[in-house]
């Protein structure tokens, strides 16, 4: 597990296209595993602010929401590899959509005992400076996970040039399946919120009704708000 | 280096010959050299602890030299596995020992120069009572020391691999961030007071303020 995670790391095309031409269904596992590792705990670091147990409720939602994610557009993000010729098939798509998220877990996971030492030094809830503390929180998780994002889909985009031989096709490719997986992640996050959970609000799973409303109405309810 | 570590040894080649160090850490992975890098950094930051207690006497020549070292081996077990992470994104092969190895040797380093410093914080310390002032000494003397220890990690970076550096200078940034705010978990460090630790949760920034407004009262 360690030589595949350091691999995943070091981000060497030239290796990750040969796991690709030889499919194995044990990369596959440890991608899986290295996300629900990764993400859980930095998932329970984000939710430990609110309460212990949002804490345990996050560390299980976080890697739901990047398999479900990867799951809901696994068909999409197939078909746009083929249409613009990157020449990866469906379990090709999916397993190099696989590594780009395992890796961002990995970083996450590694950078969590930070987001802990954090919160340890944060306000607590309840205290006279907490909206202080819950702006700090929500501003280093959104830089943190950020960075991770942006990491992994830069390894993303050099494995997708080696395989499709093009800069402007990997490009558009990498782009493409952003736009989706931004688009359906974003909801998805929102069905499955709360999160780092609202001071004002109650510690919960999901949110009563969790499938009323989406993320875009949402934004467009409080841009209105803001600006009319 | 010798086959056997000693503390002398261990020092001398740290100062004159760092990267011999390295290569240790790398080609023969033994469970001594790091341990007396480990052993010699917190020694050295407890003893510099010491000087930084001298301010306010009593019983802080005991808490300030265990928060220093507390606080450095805190910083290090926090920062550990995303400095192994980032040096791996940067393409270096390395060891999660050699890794700590490394780290060790970099804090022993810094570790290494407060103690040089010592005499001249403790000269300070005799002439003022500003809490303050000598914060803003022992910073400045802190970042200094810091700067060597990780210059010689960067170096190590260079000498396991070829690829780029941007995560390890992030990595630096993060750790320097980690220590400044081990000030503010730990405090006081210089000042006196009734805990051990304290009882508000502050970040760095904020205690620095208000350490600076209380001085601004005082006077």
């Amino acid at each position: 597990m360690i030589p595949f995670t350091k691999s995943l790391l070091r981000g060497d095309a030239s290796e990750i296209v040969e796991w690709l031409a030889d499919f194995n269904s044990k990369r596959v596992l440890r991608c899986c595993l290295l996300i629900v590792v990764g993400c859980g705990i930095y998932g329970a670091t984000v939710g430990l602010w609110r309460a212990p147990l949002q804490g345990a409720f996050t560390a299980v939602k976080f890697p739901l929401l990047v398999f479900l994610t990867c799951a809901g557009n696994a068909l999409l993000n197939g078909m746009l590899a083929q249409v613009l010729g990157s020449g990866l098939s469906f379990r090709q798509t999916s397993l190099a959509i696989l590594i780009s998220f395992a890796t961002a877990a990995v970083v996450l996971g590694a950078i969590s005992p930070l987001t802990l030492f954090l919160l340890y030094n944060t306000p607590p809830l309840g205290s006279a400076a907490d909206v202080t503390g819950h702006s700090v929180m929500l501003l280093t998780h959104v830089c943190v996970i950020a960075y991770a994002g942006v990491l992994a889909n830069q390894r993303l985009l050099r494995l997708l040039e080696k395989m499709s031989g093009s800069r402007a096709t990997a490009r558009r490719v990498l782009v493409s399946w952003l736009a989706g997986n931004l688009f359906l992640g974003a909801q998805l996050a929102w069905t499955l919120r709360p999160f780092i959970g609202s001071p004002q609000l109650a510690v919960q799973f999901l949110r009563d009704d969790p499938l009323r409303g989406n993320f875009y109405e949402a934004v467009a309810r409080a841009a209105g708000h803001l600006f009319f | 280096m010798p086959e056997a570590a000693n503390p002398a040894s261990v020092l001398e080649t740290l100062l004159k010959h760092p990267g011999r160090i390295i290569h240790d850490l790398h080609h023969r992975p033994t469970a001594a050299l790091p341990a007396w890098l480990l052993g010699l950094g917190l020694l050295g930051m407890a003893l510099y602890g010491l000087v930084v207690g001298t301010l306010s006497g009593g019983t802080q020549l005991l808490v300030a030299p265990a928060k220093m070292a507390l606080g450095t081996f805190l910083a290090m077990i926090i920062c550990l596995p995303s400095l192994y992470i980032f040096i791996c994104l940067d393409g270096i092969e390395a060891r999660i020992r050699t890794v700590s190895g490394i780290l060790f040797a970099a804090v022993c380093l810094a570790a290494l120069l407060l103690i040089g410093f010592a005499p001249v914080g403790w000269i300070f310390s005799q002439s003022t009572d500003s809490i303050a002032l000598m914060s803003a000494l022992h910073l400045l003397f802190w970042l200094i020391a810091i700067g060597f220890g990780l210059r010689l990690l960067s170096a190590a970076g260079s000498f396991f691999g070829t690829g780029g550096r941007a995560h390890l200078r992030l990595w630096n940034l993060i750790f320097v961030l980690v220590c400044l705010q081990m000030t503010s978990t730990l405090r006081p460090i210089i000042g006196k007071s009734d805990t051990f630790l304290p009882r508000e949760k502050k970040f760095f920034v904020a205690h620095w303020i208000d350490s600076m407004k209380g001085e601004q009262k005082k006077n």
